[in-house]
């Protein structure tokens, strides 16, 4: 793909299309999987703002993607707003949450963030658990649909037109977030603070937004999951969606935008393989995680990006007119 | 050299660590287009002397002005918005992303000052600002090859790239000579010159090869044990009989 310019411009259009004629001839079932594939595109991109790029050992991505669903899924039913502004909302909630979990960053590093995350993720499902009166508690909740020119939107069809749109969306600002000036100093920060700082890049301020903008996308996430279920329950968003999560970007690979959608075709689809050995399943998981870690460290993409296969990623606008000089 | 305004000057500076006092009243002033090249024995308070002045350690007592400004309370981000940039002894890029990526995130600044509206425009004149950086360095044609893959002089050269893209006004190098060849110093020592008189930057060097900074600085202030020993025309100082029983143990 490197050596073919217009595929490379090409190829987005291209993949949106045959998805979308690909869904005229779907069923039920694996259009449901598509849309969770696009889904955890989106929940992937925001942790790898966060993990890959920033640096940043957060764990309460699950939690913040739970945050989403509950917003999204509360203020239709509950409130009765319509799903086009929960949905929104339920990004903002959580970028406000989310940003909230930048003030330990500002102190403590790696494990201790990783530590201190993990609780507060923890907090936030024993609140999405006990909180009975607003939550329902284990008992769960589900989400009114939206209407589209009258029609209501229902059915994984349906769903799927409205989180394709989305998806597309986030991942073309996530590309244009990360080849700016924004982008590079999330890459600053987590090489090196220090650096950071003197090179006028204010690490409390770089922190609080990519903290806040990777829980924005979990909060997406969360809302198009409880949209793609129709009912969502507390426990939807542990430690095996965490799991989850963080496997999709270290598999895809960190540090790439084409990580997190390789890493979430690959890890959604795969447990659709693994049904017949279902004890198998988490075993099969930590397994493939392992061997990824050791043998390719960047990732799925890494081999792919080195043998031209994917293009390369460069946080820079338009640098490629750049190779034409040198 | 009398008669101009001082650009950097540093009045009183005291940094003590508990009951270790690290810099002891360090005084000093830097006029715009001077090389001023800073030496010591190991332990003199060089790099803390340094580290205060850009902004990462904390002063006791004394203030730092930089352009007749008080900066002894801004932090060191906004320090380097008001163009003070400094390099790293051992050489602090990121590996693994090309030069023209690292060489940009010294241009953060541009991107974040107000009044400048056009963001498209902005990144472009930034990349722009890179290229012409690089080909003033020599290393134009490595614009877009990842760093790891770079030569040690030519990270040297990445890392003051991304120091003076944002023609800073004054240029702090720690120890830059550190791990080039003396060929390679050689030409370190003229760079210093073209900084001066081409890119019009003021330059604070530390270094521990002596024969850079006696050739190349115009004036040398000497730190022994955290206090200024001795201060003038690299000739004075090399013959100033402290600065010589301080370096060779000479009595």
């Amino acid at each position: 793909m490197e050596r073919l310019p217009w595929l490379r411009r090409l190829f987005p259009f291209v993949l949106i299309l045959a998805l979308l004629a690909a869904s005229q001839v779907m069923d039920n079932y694996l259009q449901y999987i598509v849309n969770l594939v696009l889904i955890y595109v989106i929940i992937g991109i925001g942790l790898n703002f966060l993990l890959g790029f920033a640096g940043q050992f957060a764990f309460a991505h699950a939690a913040l993607m739970g945050i989403g669903a509950y917003t999204a899924a509360l203020l239709t039913t509950r409130v009765g707003l319509s799903f086009w502004l929960a949905l929104p909302l339920s990004g903002v909630v959580a970028a406000v949450i989310g940003a909230g979990a930048a003030l330990p960053a500002m102190r403590m590093r790696r494990v201790y963030l990783a530590l201190v995350t993990l609780a507060f993720a923890q907090l936030i499902i024993w609140v999405l658990i006990n909180w009975n009166a607003v939550t329902l508690g284990t008992d769960g909740v589900d989400l009114r649909a939206p209407y589209l020119f009258g029609w209501r939107m229902r059915g994984d069809r349906n769903t799927f037109y409205i989180v394709l749109p989305v998806t597309v969306f986030l991942y073309w600002l996530a590309r244009r977030v990360l080849e700016s000036h924004v982008g590079r100093a999330f890459i600053a920060i987590r090489e090196n603070e220090i650096v950071a700082r003197s090179n006028g890049i204010s690490v409390a301020w770089t922190k609080t937004l990519v903290f806040a903008l990777s829980a924005f996308y979990a909060g997406i996430g969360g809302g198009l999951y409880a949209l793609a279920l129709g009912f969502i329950v507390p426990d939807s968003f542990g430690l095996g969606q965490l799991t989850l999560h963080f496997s999709i970007v270290v598999l895809g690979g960190m540090l790439s935008l084409y990580g997190a959608v390789i890493g979430a075709v690959v890890l959604t689809t795969l447990p659709e393989f693994l049904r017949d050995v279902q004890a198998l399943q988490e075993i099969i998981y930590g397994l493939v995680l392992m061997v990824v870690i050791l043998v390719m460290p960047q990732g799925i993409v890494g081999p792919l990006k080195r043998f031209g296969i994917l293009p390369r990623e460069v946080l820079a606008r338009n640098w490629r007119r750049l190779e034409r000089r040198g | 050299m009398t008669g101009r305004p001082v650009l950097l000057e540093a009045r009183d500076v005291t940094i003590r660590f508990g009951g270790l006092v690290a810099v002891d009243s360090v005084s000093m002033a830097i006029v715009p287009g001077e090389v001023r090249g800073l030496i010591g024995p190991n332990g003199a308070g060089k790099t803390t002397f340094f580290n205060a002045i850009s902004g990462l350690v904390p002063l006791s007592s004394g203030l730092i002005r930089l352009g007749g400004e008080d900066i002894t309370a801004l932090p060191a981000h906004r320090r380097a918005a008001a163009g003070l940039r400094r390099t790293f002894q051992s050489v602090q890029l990121l590996p693994q992303q090309t030069v023209l990526e690292n060489v940009l995130i010294g241009l953060h600044t541009s991107f974040t000052a107000p009044g400048w509206r056009d963001r498209r425009g902005r990144e472009a004149a930034a990349q722009a600002q890179v290229e012409h950086v690089l080909a003033f360095l020599g290393i134009a044609a490595r614009i877009l090859t990842p760093v790891n893959r770079l030569t040690f002089a030519e990270q040297r050269l990445t890392e003051i790239a991304r120091a003076i893209v944002s023609r800073p006004r004054v240029l702090l190098l720690d120890e830059p000579a550190a791990g080039l060849s003396p060929t390679e110093v050689e030409g370190l020592g003229e760079l210093l010159h073209r900084l001066r008189d081409e890119w019009d930057v003021t330059i604070l060097l530390v270094e521990h090869v002596l024969s850079l900074v006696l050739n190349r600085s115009d004036r040398v202030t000497v730190l022994e044990n955290g206090r200024l020993i001795a201060e003038g025309c690299p000739e004075e100082v090399a013959n100033n009989r402290a600065v010589q029983v301080a370096y060779m143990g000479v009595e």
